[in-house]
């Protein structure tokens, strides 16, 4: 099964670097989220890991670039736009047409359509078909070649509800048989559902590569809430304990929240000095807390309004 | 690089743009065949044809086989349809994004080019092939028993002059396509160059000063690529005014030549 090596990858347009000096791995067995902000160089990164924009860096699929793959769709199957098409060829020959540069034949073609559910529109043009089922032939042209590396751009923008959750299941599936699928995405409550690992970007850097559940684990969303009569007391303890690692704040209705230690430690430490606890709740950071703790700053493109003024007039 | 030619072989015979394209251009040429010798024939053409020469029956033949085109400043009008498929060929991937997807299909951009030209080469001269071997067939049925010197030598060699033009003609549009990524201006520059540009500039040259070097004007690459087809007596040397058919060949060859390196070094080079 491949692995997927993006190493120093680079792209400039007209002098401003989109993506610079970018290198991670993508393993397999894993859905490997691919995150950042409108403008981040999602899509750039992508479309220079299969040589189609031309930049700095090189990307391997176990080992070789992908233009010296031949046949490469029956290795890495990607879907990098919607409706990339002409829209007077039937659904099913624009499919024949990737088939036929790898020999691949058309019962496999029907296969794949019947796959993404596009089989009773197998022979209509894709100009009638909306943005989901776009993305669906575009998810079936990815699959055609039954590859063990996918790379998705969005592939869930268009598709309803249901359809986002049958792209997820079978990612997992796809992903649990072994394969390598990287998947960029702003659905961020999808992402959490389906990532095994996250690569996140901001304005062309790398921010941040690992597994989610060590992201979520080192986020500062992660506190314990206290609800206690002995609010400043605790909060003086936990502050004690803590020693500048971590922070506590007390509010005078009786809550403290405290990140740095774990739920279980300041129920020891209110027990130990004999502090009533009313409640106490470890509360998980969200991917989207991770999300906006690592990229907070870097959106290409920010709206003018709440919470974001120009310097000098907030 | 077979992986490549299929590619482009199924995308080019699933459009349906490629097939009434040729078939317009089969029908367009032989219709145009069909009604100029049936009118001969009613006209009273043996009359014509007892006194013709074998000479002016293979100029009545070719010009009947390869719908009128070898006469200056008749165009080839089978050529400027066919050649339309050369446009959508490389139109076609950048209008619809789909060059994206061959590219990940066929990521080898040398095999790309080098098959899409292939493949419109083939498909183009098969097209002018078929036309001229029904026009001929129609003029055939329509002269018979005129006695019209047949030379099926003569006629082969203009049917594989027009089978040439036509091929450079659709390379020289597929690399202006290639070059603009925008096959609207192709299309435009395919009719216009030839037919206004090419007049202006030799208009140009009959102005007091200029008309000296009039004769530069033969190198204009349309005017050039027209010898390769049209009948010219006084054309006697490759290079000469007007250029015979081997200097049309080389002028609008070397034309189309130049075009075609410089869309490959562009698609080689590019974001797709």
């Amino acid at each position: 099964m491949a692995v997927i090596e993006a190493r120093g990858l680079g792209k400039s347009y007209g002098g401003k670097p989109a993506v610079t000096d970018l290198s991670f791995d993508v393993r397999p067995g894993t859905v490997t989220g691919f995150l950042g902000p409108n403008g981040a160089g999602k899509s750039t990164t992508m479309r220079l890991m299969l040589g189609l924009d031309r930049g700095a860096g090189s990307t391997t699929f176990d080992g070789r670039p992908f233009d010296t793959i031949r046949q490469p769709m029956r290795e890495v199957g990607a879907l990098l736009e919607a409706k990339p098409f002409h829209p007077t060829r039937t659904a099913r020959n624009h499919l024949r047409v990737l088939a036929a540069g790898h020999r691949i034949p058309d019962r496999r073609v029907d296969e794949v359509l019947g796959l993404v559910g596009l089989s009773e529109v197998a022979r209509k043009k894709p100009s009638t078909f909306s943005m989901g089922m776009g993305q669906r032939l575009g998810l079936a042209a990815a699959l055609l070649g039954d590859p063990h590396t996918l790379i998705l751009d969005e592939p869930a923008n268009g598709l309803d509800p249901q359809g986002i959750r049958w792209m997820r299941d079978l990612l997992k599936r796809l992903a649990s048989e072994g394969r390598s699928v990287l998947v960029s995405s702003h659905l961020l409550s999808e992402m959490a559902l389906m990532a095994d690992e996250l690569v996140v970007l901001g304005r062309g850097r790398l921010i941040t590569h690992g597994p989610v559940a060590e992201l979520t684990g080192r986020s500062a969303g992660n506190r314990v809430l206290v609800r206690t009569p002995q609010a400043r007391e605790l909060a003086s303890l936990v502050g004690a304990r803590l020693a500048g690692t971590g922070s506590v704040q007390a509010t005078d209705d009786g809550e403290v929240s405290v990140t740095g230690l774990s739920a279980q430690e300041v129920g020891d430490l209110a027990f130990e000095h004999r502090i009533r606890v009313h409640g106490l709740t470890a509360q998980q950071a969200s991917l989207e807390d991770v999300f906006l703790e690592l990229t907070g700053g870097d959106e290409e493109f920010r709206a003018r309004g709440a919470g974001h003024h120009e310097g000098g007039r907030a | 690089m077979s992986d490549a030619f299929a590619y482009e072989w199924r995308r080019i015979t699933t459009l349906r743009s490629t097939w009434w394209l040729s078939i317009g251009a089969v029908v367009l040429g032989v219709g145009l065949t069909f009604l100029v010798a049936m009118a001969l024939r009613l006209s009273g053409a043996e009359m014509v044809a007892e006194a013709m020469s074998a000479d002016d029956s293979l100029i009545v033949l070719e010009m009947l086989t390869t719908q009128f085109s070898n006469f200056d400043p008749m165009f080839y009008l089978v050529a400027y349809i066919v050649a339309i498929i050369g446009i959508f060929s490389w139109g076609h991937e950048y209008r619809h994004g789909m060059i994206r997807a061959t590219l990940t299909a066929v990521p080898q951009r040398r095999a790309v080019w080098t098959a899409k030209y292939a493949v419109a080469a083939g498909w183009t001269a098969t097209v002018v092939l078929v036309t001229c071997l029904l026009s001929f067939a129609v003029a055939a049925l329509w002269l018979a028993g005129l006695g019209l010197d047949v030379d099926l030598p003569a006629l082969a060699a203009a049917v594989v002059r027009r089978m040439g033009y036509t091929v450079l003609l659709t390379w020289v549009v597929m690399s202006l396509t290639v070059l603009v990524r925008n096959q609207t201006f192709a299309l435009v520059v395919m009719y216009l160059w030839p037919m206004a540009i090419e007049t202006v500039v030799k208009g140009i040259f009959t102005i007091p000063g200029l008309s000296e070097h009039r004769e530069l004007t033969r190198f204009l690459p349309f005017n050039a690529g027209g010898r390769i087809m049209q009948r010219e007596p006084s054309a006697d040397a490759v290079f000469g005014d007007p250029l015979n058919a081997v200097g049309g060949l080389v002028v609008f060859g070397l034309f189309a030549a130049v075009l075609m390196v410089l869309a490959l070094a562009l698609f080689e080079r590019r974001d797709a």
